[in-house]
């Protein structure tokens, strides 16, 4: 059995091996740039979600920022609860049809598709990531003067992104697997080879045998580029103490300020907001 | 334009129906060092909070150099860049190495161009006894070197004034002493300073002005010779005998 097995696969791949590995190098670029382009818009999903209100901020803009967060929550509902094959009929027949204009390409829509979806669910990640840095480093950032976007990219992003570095690598291998439903717009992704060489030669079986194999690769491999990286971000264990050529390096050069400068000579950049 | 760099004037504090501060009224002139002490729960960390505009005070305003900040019309964050402040759990960014903590607002915030904002962030890590630690990361580091180091990050700022939130409150005992000491040279430095704290050496020995809080409003004032040997107030003194 196991012999029969491989001779056809043997014979699919002598004549469609070039047509499989196009497929999976369609399906990991796809995969791969809907992911990166999703976790940013997650990121972004995240900072637009927390800029601080408060009651003394002028009405406009808590009417804007209040707007803000309805689409947002809107875009993440609508995009997690729909499925991603409709929300590619969907967009691909959509825009031409209330706009008049249709995609050049077709990996235009399939990036477009695969990262807004998988924006939506990393948004809800960042939320949670963000919510999981201790609020006494926002105050901290906020004491020193630093703002809502400058304390967002520089503080707690870095740290809410490699909270949820597991999450990114789930959205990963599901994108990898999941992108097999945007055949139904015409991609050609490594499923949808499958299909194409099936429906020709009748192999359904020895095909499917090496699709399943080769999507097992694939997000085996993603899953161990995520351990690494994980690993990378974790940094040093341990920190050397500054030696004497940086210690000289820095000694004495500064000179203290004699005293504050007066209020006057900073009221330029003090008052008025920017 | 007024002598003093804070005024606080009638100011109060709500949290929903909860009043917390009522009719705060005092000043800050350059050079100050005011020790806030009182009981738990009296409002001293609402007050120091207000000042920084980390909570909105609900009346009454806060002038700076004469300039009220609490309006929506000022840069906050401009402001609160000239009036540092440091926390009982320190805060540092747990992301950057202990230099990084200290150079990162003055290049982001003030603008400050990278080699003098390391210049300057050495130098004050070197007043506060950190200066070999710079590669450490804040979880390497014990709760009185983190201290010393967000104090190092406020200072690298350079603020007019450096509010202080019971900086050694969550401190193991025997790191007290090292945190208070750095505080003790910023004073003899003339920093200005205010200072929430339950050290009441520190208060009688460092600071030029006591103040004690009670219910959310100031019981009493005044030099620590007289605050603190000499209450006029009861409750004053009823809380000083606690730790006396
Ligand atoms: N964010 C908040 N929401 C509601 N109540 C608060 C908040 N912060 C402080 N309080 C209340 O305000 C009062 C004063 O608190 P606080 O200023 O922390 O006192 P202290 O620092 O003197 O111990 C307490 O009763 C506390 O419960
Ligand atoms: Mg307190």
């Amino acid at each position: 059995m196991l012999e029969k097995l491989f001779t056809d696969i043997a014979g699919i791949w002598n004549k469609y091996g070039m047509v499989y590995l196009d497929g999976i190098k369609n399906t990991v670029i796809l995969a791969t740039t809907a992911t990166v382009i999703g976790c940013v818009i997650g990121l972004i999903c995240g900072i637009l979600n927390t800029i601080p209100v408060s009651s003394r901020d002028p009405l406009p803009k808590r009417i804007f920022l209040k707007i803000v967060r309805i689409i947002l929550r809107v875009y993440v509902e609508v995009f997690r609860g729909t499925p991603m094959i409709l929300q590619a009929v969907f967009i691909y027949y959509g825009i031409p049809y209330f706009f008049g204009v249709s995609f050049d390409s077709i990996w235009t829509v399939s990036i477009v598709v695969v990262s807004i979806n998988t924006g939506a669910y990393m948004a809800e990640s960042v939320r949670g990531g963000i919510m999981s840095i201790d609020i006494g480093q926002t105050e901290g950032a906020k004491a020193i003067g630093m703002n809502h976007w400058q304390t967002m990219t520089g503080v707690i992003l870095p740290q809410a992104f490699r909270n949820i570095l597991p999450q990114i690598g789930n959205n990963y291998i599901i994108n990898i697997k999941d992108t097999s439903v945007m055949f139904i717009i015409g991609f050609s992704d490594f499923f949808a080879v499958h299909k194409m060489v099936s429906g020709a030669i009748f192999t359904y079986f020895p095909s499917a045998f090496m699709e399943m194999f080769g999507y097992l690769v694939l997000t085996l491999v993603a899953s161990g580029l995520l351990r690494l990286l994980e690993k990378h971000m974790k940094g040093d264990k341990n920190y050397e103490l500054a030696s004497g050529d940086q210690l000289v390096m820095a000694a004495g050069t500064y000179k203290v300020p004699s005293s504050a400068e007066p209020f006057e000579e900073r009221s330029r950049e003090f008052g008025g907001k920017r | 334009m007024s002598e003093h760099i804070l005024e606080v004037r009638h100011l109060s504090k709500s949290f929903g129906s909860h009043q917390v501060l009522t009719d705060i009224d005092f000043n800050v002139s350059k050079g100050d060092v005011t020790c806030i002490i009182g009981a738990s729960g009296s409002g001293k960390s609402t007050l120091l909070r207000c000042i920084n505009l980390l909570e909105t005070p609900t009346g009454g305003e806060i002038l700076y150099h004469g300039q009220d900040v609490t309006g929506s019309r000022i840069d906050q964050c401009a402001y609160r860049a000239k009036v540092g402040m440091v926390f009982q759990s320190f805060n540092l960014f747990s992301n950057m190495t202990v230099l990084k903590n200290c150079v990162y607002g003055q290049v982001k915030v003030a603008k400050t161009d990278k080699a003098a904002a390391r210049e300057k962030a050495m130098y004050y890590l070197g007043k506060v006894g950190m200066q070999e630690y710079i590669n450490a990361k804040p979880d390497q580091l014990s709760g009185g070197q983190k201290q010393r180091v967000a104090i190092a990050r406020a200072l690298a700022m350079e603020p007019e004034i450096l509010l202080f939130d019971e900086p050694t409150s969550a401190l193991d005992p025997e790191m007290v002493g090292e945190v208070l000491d750095v505080m003790r040279n910023l004073a003899r430095d003339g920093m200005t300073m205010l200072v929430v704290t339950h050290e009441m050496a520190f208060a009688r020995d460092v600071s030029t002005r006591v103040v004690y809080m009670a219910d959310g409003v100031i019981a009493e004032e005044g030099p620590p010779s007289q605050v603190m040997t000499d209450p006029v107030n009861p409750r004053t003194r009823e809380f000083l005998a606690r730790f006396l």
